[in-house]
Order: structure tokens, then sequence, then C-alpha cells
């Protein structure tokens, strides 16, 4: 029996003009999927969750510092039970807003054993980052990330370790006869 | 303590209860997140974080029992039927282990309740008692008579434990 | 603690709770309706069952902006836990392809 696990954050505020626009489709993937996150947090959320965050608890004051610059956060990510549910074409709209002059794609990793495909794209406004957009396609699996606003990657990786998110491992590989 | 630390300290342990009560993940969930909501309502009234997770080990263990009464049937659960998640570490003999929980899961609720609360959270049989709202004798019996039910059962299908 | 009992701690350790728990339940909060006492005492004592009314709703609404908080925080490091995980992979997977050549 399939079980839908439906993890829809409700929208307190409406949406402000958002820059990657996520394609209206991405609501039928829903329907297929077994599990969904669905973030859409504009400046107002934002400011509101800010608010919450406490200046004496260093985690909380970390990601205070990361959000304060930030105007938006839309996170879309599917769960299928099989492959095949989705299409390349049901993010070919996102793809296209990346593929502009502003926007720069830094990674593209492809793993023809797994299917997994992952891009990152920064923007960059006069010299500093605007914005991260991320898209990972597996295939049972879609996520895609898409962060407004002022943000420093390195302020990313330094949540690695807490709020249950993995610790990011910058050490190089040991065990494969290279250097360290 | 607020609300929201709360649910992040005690979120495991509630849902953990429920499962290995219920068996059912759906269902674990659903008491879990009543709970919590309970809890939201009740916060003001508790004075420290072990005054906490005492009321949530009550309020869950009851929501539990009332929830098996409702649905009216107790059920062996298959090995096929429940998706297990996964746990923290896994320690033990993995069949075994499963074996273990699909038999406390056929046991009457209130001794179903007193070994979880003792095996999963470590309490005490005056700590069960309390939880449970019974006499420290009762839950003392419950606790007997489960191992041994169990003991036997284990050894019938999977030979001797020691 | 014998054997059979150490299986049993074994047994029945703790599973993690499903993902986004905590983002659901604070969601939920923010959803529920908050309960309103309704009085209908029509006598000597209605104004003071008025402001006592009054007083209560202000207080109810202290509470949903707060659950509303605690869920917006709560979405909000939902996202970034999501964004740092794929980052994270993604760094892991360049990492061993750079090794390996």
């Amino acid at each position: 029996m399939i079980k839908i696990a439906l993890i829809t954050c409700i929208v307190f505020a409406p949406l402000g003009a958002q820059e990657i626009k996520l394609p209206p489709n991405l609501d039928r993937l829903a329907a297929k999927a077994t599990e969904v996150v669905d973030v859409t947090m504009d400046a107002n959320l934002l400011q509101l969750a800010s608010r919450f965050l406490s200046d004496k608890d260093p985690d909380d004051a970390h990601v205070k510092k990361i959000v304060g610059g930030l105007k938006g956060i839309y996170v879309r990510s599917f769960e299928f039970e099989k492959p095949g549910e989705y299409q390349e074409s049901d993010i070919d709209s996102v793809r296209t807003q990346l593929h502009t002059p502003a926007w720069s794609r830094i990674v593209g990793v492809r793993s023809l054993k797994s299917g997994e495909n992952s891009e990152v794209y920064l923007k960059t406004e006069n010299g500093k980052i605007g914005g991260l957009a991320i898209l990972v396609t597996e295939p049972k699996q879609l996520t895609i990330v898409s962060i407004e606003g002022t943000i420093d990657p390195d302020q990313l990786n330094e949540l690695g370790g807490h709020f249950g998110i993995p610790k990011v491992d910058t050490r190089k590989e040991t065990g494969h006869g290279k250097d360290q | 303590m607020t609300f929201a630390e709360a649910l992040r300290a005690n979120q495991s342990m509630v849902f953990s209860l429920a499962y290995h009560f219920l068996r059912d993940r759906g269902a674990a969930e659903e008491v879990a997140q009543d709970v919590f909501l309970r809890l939201y309502r009740k916060m003001d009234d508790l004075e420290s974080a072990k005054h906490v997770t005492f009321w949530l080990r009550k309020a869950t263990s009851h929501r539990c029992i009332d929830y098996v009464r409702k649905r009216a049937s107790r059920r062996t659960i298959a090995l096929e039927d429940t998706a297990e998640p996964p746990a923290v570490d896994q320690q033990g003999d993995p069949l075994l282990n499963r074996r273990l929980r699909q038999l406390i899961a056929t046991l009457p609720e209130k001794p179903r309740m007193a070994m979880v609360l003792r095996y999963q959270e470590d309490l005490t049989p005056e700590e069960i008692s309390d939880v449970l709202e019974m006499p420290v004798r009762t839950v003392k019996s419950h606790l007997q008579r489960s191992l041994a039910i169990l003991r036997e059962k284990i050894e019938r299908s999977m030979g001797d434990i020691r | 603690m014998e054997d059979f009992e150490r299986q049993l701690k074994y047994a029945l350790a703790r599973k993690p709770e499903p993902p986004a728990f905590e983002a659901k339940a604070l969601a939920a909060i923010a959803a529920a309706k908050p309960e309103r006492r309704m009085l209908w005492r029509w006598d000597a004592l209605a104004a003071s069952v008025l402001i006592a009314a009054g007083l209560w709703a202000q207080h109810q609404h202290g509470l949903s902006e707060r659950a509303a908080g605690e869920a917006a925080k709560a979405r909000l490091e939902l996202a970034l836990k999501i964004t740092v995980t794929e980052l994270s992979k993604i760094q892991k997977t360049v990492r061993t392809s750079t090794e390996d050549e």
C-alpha cells in the first residue's frame, strides 16, 4: 500500500516576487510522490522565523546570520516509489531561468551508474552572490532548492553538525594512495 | 523550556514509544502528533524539562492504549506488513530483534506498554507505575509474566536464547 | 541484566521520528483553531464577562503568533538542512571523482 506522507508547509504570508519561478506542474508531481517537502519562505516569513532565533543559542545565532541577507528560500523535494514518475521536461523551465547571464553553473555532476544528476548555480550581482540554486535529479527523487538574496556558501557549510545537518567533511579522502 | 525545545528533545522518544506499541508507522505518527498538540496546550502548566518528559510518556502511553481499544483489534503483524523505520544504532541480531518486536505487539495493552517503557526508556517499575497509574506490584507482575511469555515463544520459534 | 533482557533493549531501541515530524507538528499547531470559551451570561456580571473574553482573545492571539513563529523557524531549519545535505553530497562526489583522476 502506498502511503503518501505529505509534508506540506503552510504559507502564512502572500508570496512575494519569486526570482526563480517554480513551474505549476510540480504540483502534479506531488500527487505521485510518496513523500513531498514543500517549503516556501518569502522575506516576511524569513523575518518571522528570524525573530524566534535566539541570539544566545550559537546554532540559532549562526542561522540568523545566514538568514539576515536572504529574500526567500524555496524547496521542492519529491520522493517517488519507482523511477519514471517525473520527466526532465518537468524542470526544463527552471533550467531555462538558470541559463541566463546572471546565473553561472558552478558544479555539474552526473553519475551514469546511479542516474543522479546534480547541479549548483550561483547568481552574482555586483561581485556578490545574490542567489543559490540546486537541482538534483535521481531516478526516484527530485529536489529543487532556490535561495534568493545575499548568501555566503561557507556559512552554509558551517551549519554542518547542527540541527541534524550532516557535517561537511572538508578533509581530503585518505586510503586512495593519494596525497593527504 | 519552550515548546519547540520540548518537541525537539522528545520527538524521538514519543514516536518510538508509539511505534513499538502500535507497530504501525502511520498510526504512531498520528498519535505522536496528537500528543504534541496536547502538550502545546498544557505547556504553561509544566514546570521543568523533566516534568515535560514525564507528562509526554504518560500521555503517549495512555493515548496508545486508547487508540488500540478504539480500533478494537489486536492482530499479529506479519513480517511483510511493516516497513521498519531504521534504528539509530543497530545492535543485536536484527532478525531476533524483529521477532521480539512482533511478539511484544501480541501482548495485552498494559503489559505491552509496561515492557516498552521498561526496555525502551529504562524506567524502573516504580516509574512505570507512575506513568501508567497502576500499582507497582501489578507492573512487576506484568513485566515478569511478559518476560516469561516472550522467552517461551522465542525459544519455540528460534531456539534457546541465553 | 541477563542476555534476554539485553536483547529486548536492542529490539526496543528508540526509532528516529519520521522526516519533518517537527515541522509538521508546529504547522499543525499553527493551523489548529484556538479554543474560544463562549460565555452567554446576560445578567449584572455581563460587562466583566466581556472584559474577560477580550483578555482571553488577546492571550490566544499571542499564542497563535508564537506558534506561527516557531513553525516558520522549523520550516527554515528544514530548508537549510536539505540545502546543506545536498551540497554536502555534491561536494563529496566532486572530491571523490577528482581524487580518482
